[in-house]
């Protein structure tokens, strides 16, 4: 390209002054613009608009950036964190071989239909009549999406879990739980058969606001306040872990908090209800208390799930596709793993 | 038969080979990943915002970044061209999370103080006064660019070269090229009709 060649596109230009022709042909461009006014006036514009673009963006962001330094400083606890803990997926390819998907699939089908043959067995024998299914949701155990959409305070993961417990587990001032009984149409309510409930709880961001506070009733259901307290625990710990983003773990619960409990705990039944343990005595010891999952869970996260119980020991067999190649089969027994609970602040 | 947690690891069915395999230490790794966060976080945190999420979630967004960072070093990955995989997990985890916020704000009730708060950095009328016209113009100019152009241009802003570009969004170099020179062009017109 010479100055009687026509002249460069715009994004020539633009090309040229981000340094991603070609040699050969910025070399042309740079003669062409050495004898063409016109040219270097469009590549001086296209300069100034760049610069211009460059104010705007830096000058909107860098206002509201804050600080490196406590990003920097959560960053390398939540690093020295992951650092202690055992890399995923370094097992020698011949492991994934052997413990291939569909191997794995068999066995926790097998697995599976052994534990629920079992328990129909055990059902039988003792001649129980679960009419009342866990599975069947109760509609009392869920608010009323009009009135309980759900209702958030803007909160830093760090505010959340740095939450003492009594804010936690705030109680709701009597003038507000009379309003959310007279929104409900609930006349006379009796004190031990409800909890004034958030539905999206303080300790997971959740607001004191009639939106997001319905009654839960403590009896009669399956799916009570207790269940969901227990959840509610569980996400707390998840967050606060890293294992789950607060506008995730808030959606869930106010969506359909019964869906959350089972999908976050596995189950299709509460691990504990009222307060007792589901499994009967013939069962085991398996893990009842939610606390205790979240232990196994944080041990062995995964999706697919099985768990076999012994009469002689307690034994939780958790296949995991997601980290089988790390830990295939693993027994457990013995004293429980120290809580972990990560505190970030 | 009594089973203690040590025999537990001992019964693992497969050795474990973990110090065998590790290419660098993790101590070498965590080092790599606060100096690339040094380097990179502030314009990392500027594209995610640009997604128009609040800080809050820019800032989760950016520590998850790291920790893939992390994990994809300790995994023993490529080490090539770590800015542009940065930006490319931030790109797409921004996404994600506009995508999930869109989804929360049809059902949630929001606290007012979370919309307002982003309008708050806007500049200030004496500001607006002096040069500030022309920028608004320019803001609105780059909001009303389709989403891929804007994307092309913050990440150009923030030096990213052509190919990184291209590897961010999932399109041709050819098409950043053409993109950003579209972009540029509809900025530079962005005083047309108005009195310098």
């Amino acid at each position: 390209m010479s100055e009687s060649e026509p002249h460069p596109s715009d994004q020539d230009l633009l090309l040229a002054a981000d340094g991603e022709l070609s040699r050969g042909r910025a070399k042309r461009v740079r003669k062409h613009l050495d004898a063409c006014w016109s040219c270097r006036a469009r590549m001086r514009e296209i300069e100034n608009t760049i610069a211009d673009f460059v104010h705007v963006h830096q000058r909107s962001a860098e206002a509201q950036l804050p600080s490196v330094s406590s990003s920097r400083a959560l960053l390398k606890a939540q690093l020295a964190e992951l650092a202690a803990k055992p890399r995923a997926g370094m097992w020698p390819r011949f492991t994934q071989f052997m413990l291939a998907p569909r191997t794995v699939a068999y066995v926790c089908a097998v697995l599976l239909l052994a534990a629920a043959g079992s328990m129909a067995l055990v059902r039988q024998f003792r001649g129980q009549n679960q009419s009342e299914s866990a599975s069947e949701i109760d509609n009392d155990a869920l608010p009323n999406r009009t009135l309980t959409p759900g209702a958030t305070r803007p909160v830093a993961i760090s505010d959340v879990c740095s939450m003492p417990h009594e804010e936690v587990v705030r109680a709701v001032p009597t003038s507000v739980r009379q309003q959310v009984f007279r929104e409900y149409g609930i006349q006379h309510p009796r004190a031990e058969n409800y909890e004034i409930d958030y539905l999206i709880a303080p300790g997971l961001g959740g607001k004191e606001d009639i939106r997001n506070l319905w009654p839960e009733p403590y009896t009669s259901t399956i799916w009570n306040a207790h269940v969901k307290d227990a959840l509610e625990e569980h996400l707390h710990q998840m967050v606060c872990a890293g294992k789950l983003d607060l506008p995730t773990a808030q959606s869930d619960i106010a969506n359909n908090w019964i869906a959350a409990y089972k999908k976050y705990f596995h189950t299709r039944e509460p691990l504990v209800a009222n307060g007792h343990p589901p499994f009967s005595a013939s069962m085991g010891n398996a893990p009842h208390d939610p606390l205790e999952f979240a232990r196994l869970e944080d041990r062995f996260g995964g999706l697919d799930s099985a768990m076999i119980t012994s009469d002689r020991a307690r034994l939780v067999c958790r296949i995991t596709s997601a980290r089988r190649t790390r830990y295939g089969f693993a027994l457990i027994k013995g004293p429980r793993p120290p809580t972990n609970r990560a505190q970030q602040g | 038969m009594s089973i203690s947690r040590v025999d537990t690891i001992q019964r693992l069915p497969f050795p474990r080979t973990d110090a065998v395999a590790r290419p660098a230490s993790p101590s070498e790794d965590e080092c790599e990943v606060i100096r690339l966060f040094d380097q990179h976080r502030n314009g990392l945190l500027r594209y995610t915002l640009s997604f128009g999420l609040s800080m809050h979630d820019a800032e989760e967004i950016i520590q998850e970044v790291f920790l893939a960072l992390f994990q994809h070093l300790r995994m023993g990955r490529s080490r090539h061209n770590l800015r542009g995989w940065t930006f490319r997990v931030a790109h797409n985890l921004a996404l994600k999370q506009r995508a999930r916020n869109d989804g929360l704000r049809r059902t949630l009730y929001h606290d007012e103080a979370v919309m307002t708060r982003q309008r708050d950095d806007a500049p200030n009328p004496e500001e607006q006064a002096a040069s500030g016209q022309r920028m608004e113009r320019l803001r609105a100019v780059v909001a009303a660019l389709p989403e891929q152009d804007r994307c092309c241009l913050y990440l150009r802003a923030e030096g990213l070269r052509y190919r990184e570009i291209a590897t961010t969004l999932g399109i041709s170099i050819g098409s950043v090229s053409a993109t950003l020179a579209r972009s540029l062009a509809r900025l530079g017109r962005a005083d047309e009709g108005y009195a310098p």
